[in-house]
């Protein structure tokens, strides 16, 4: 064993602090196990709690307020909040069926709808199942179905693990798969060092989310899982191409918002219809149609 | 061509054991915040009632990607739910615990990554209101509300 593998096993264990070890080769082996993707190597516990900080994040960031903020204080949704939710739940439950290889767990506090009072088209998703939509991409739809196109393509992001994804690999520097473990008692130094990882992974996300927008290929997959959830769903699979095309005539002139973070609406189109086509057909129930306008709309 | 068939029945043999549902009458233990024992395999309609991370359960048979358990409750929970392992994180960062904890459960709630590196990070950031995502995340949707919605639009594929 060269003085350096000794070293590493040596820092390791200083790190853990009191945490146990074992030393056999084999715990030796595992005491210095680096952090290489995040995305795989966060565990759900990790996962939520960057998602509350992602979350609490977005909110201070954009100086958003959101609807029903009396009903999300006393456990009972309301109106436009209340419904989107109904139709986030659909999606998440579905989700469950739609399964691909290192999909991330399911998030350990469930799944959470917010509706942001913004005019502006946008939504963000944060690890640990935060979805945020703005009051004005859920105006911009003209059907409950294309509601579930978004929030479909956000539930993918977090079942992917996009955002995880996008933090920084140098970040973990440092830092061994034992830290992340919830039953290991940290020393104050190991402490500190995850709080500055922590911090620098929030600088990650956030800009990802609402300045830099993830890398093309990311939202292509996270519209072909989305699209593949809204199936299972019982959605209309040609409502996320009818949104799309929304999207394209205000992306031309638009700036900021999805526009900023996002692949041109074409180019999303095009990838989408292949699948589209395969996809069964769907016949939208009238009151569908109808509580979508009641409560988005205020047309009764 | 015998070697390749070994390699295949070992490849099998591998991928049934990953997907094997436990053992009848083995513990299983709640991995999410809060669950619902539901009276049918599916998210939706009549609940048993709530379990939370950390309790145990006796798992009984499977159907699918749901579980029938007993325990606190008796009924279907979907497997995402549940662990095998062992569950240490019993509580939030601002004290709440999870109710069904044990004392021993409670007592590692404050230790590792988790809880500590949030309560640093808020000393380091006080701008940042942690209030807002602890009301978000303890909205639940009603099971039998969700199931009405679903009928109402002709909702249920993959439910």
């Amino acid at each position: 064993m060269s003085r350096l593998r000794i070293a590493a096993i040596l820092l390791a264990a200083a790190a853990l602090g009191s945490c146990k070890l074992e030393l056999t080769p084999d715990g030796m082996a595992k005491a210095y196990r680096g952090i290489k993707e995040a995305r795989k190597d966060l565990t759900p516990e990790n996962e939520y709690y960057v998602g509350r900080a992602v979350a609490t994040n977005i909110l201070a960031r954009g100086n958003y307020k959101y609807r029903d903020a009396q009903g999300f204080q006393s456990g009972k949704l309301e109106g436009m909040t209340a419904y989107v939710n109904a139709v986030g739940s659909v999606i998440a439950n579905a989700s469950l069926s739609v399964v691909h290889e290192d999909d991330r767990e399911a998030p350990l506090a469930g799944w959470h709808f917010v509706v942001l009072e913004d005019k502006t088209i946008n939504a963000f998703a944060a690890p640990g199942g935060y979805v945020f939509v703005t009051s004005g991409a859920i105006e911009k739809a003209g059907s409950e179905d294309e509601l579930a196109a978004i929030l479909a393509h956000e539930v993918a992001h977090v079942r992917r693990g996009h955002a995880l994804g996008s933090i920084k690999k140098s970040r973990f520097s440092g830092v061994f798969k034992e830290m992340l473990d919830s039953s290991v008692q940290l020393d104050a130094a190991a402490l500190g060092k995850l709080t500055e990882v922590f911090d620098g992974a929030m600088d990650d996300m956030t800009d990802s989310l609402l300045v830099k927008g993830y890398s093309r290929d990311t939202e292509f997959e996270a519209d072909k899982v989305g699209l593949e959830i809204m199936i299972k769903a019982g959605y209309d699979p040609k409502a996320f191409v009818t949104y799309l095309n929304k999207l394209k005539a205000t992306q031309a002139t638009g700036s900021g918002g999805f526009s900023a973070t996002h692949p041109k609406a074409t180019d999303r189109i095009a990838k989408l219809e292949a699948q589209v086509k395969k996809a069964p057909a769907i016949t939208v129930p009238p009151a569908r149609v109808a509580r979508f306008k009641a409560v988005v709309l205020g047309v009764e | 061509m015998k070697s390749r068939i070994s390699v295949v029945l070992m490849v099998v043999l591998v991928a049934s054991l990953a997907l094997a549902a436990p053992k009848a009458k083995s513990v299983v233990t709640v991995r999410v915040l809060s669950a619902k024992v539901m009276a049918n395999p599916k998210f939706i309609g009549a609940a048993a009632g709530s379990v939370s991370r950390g309790q145990h359960l006796t798992f009984e048979e499977a159907k699918g990607d749901w579980y029938r358990v007993t325990g606190a409750y008796s009924g279907w929970i979907h497997k995402t739910n549940l662990t095998e392992r062992q569950v240490t994180l019993s509580s939030k960062p601002g004290g709440e615990g999870a109710g069904a904890a044990s004392r021993d459960e409670v007592e590692l709630a404050g230790r590792g990554f988790t809880p500590q590196v949030e309560g640093q990070y808020r000393e380091k950031n006080p701008n940042l209101d942690f209030t807002h995502v602890d009301a978000i995340e303890k909205t639940t949707i009603d099971p039998s509300e969700l199931e009405a919605f679903m009928a109402e639009g002709k909702l249920g594929g993959g439910q």
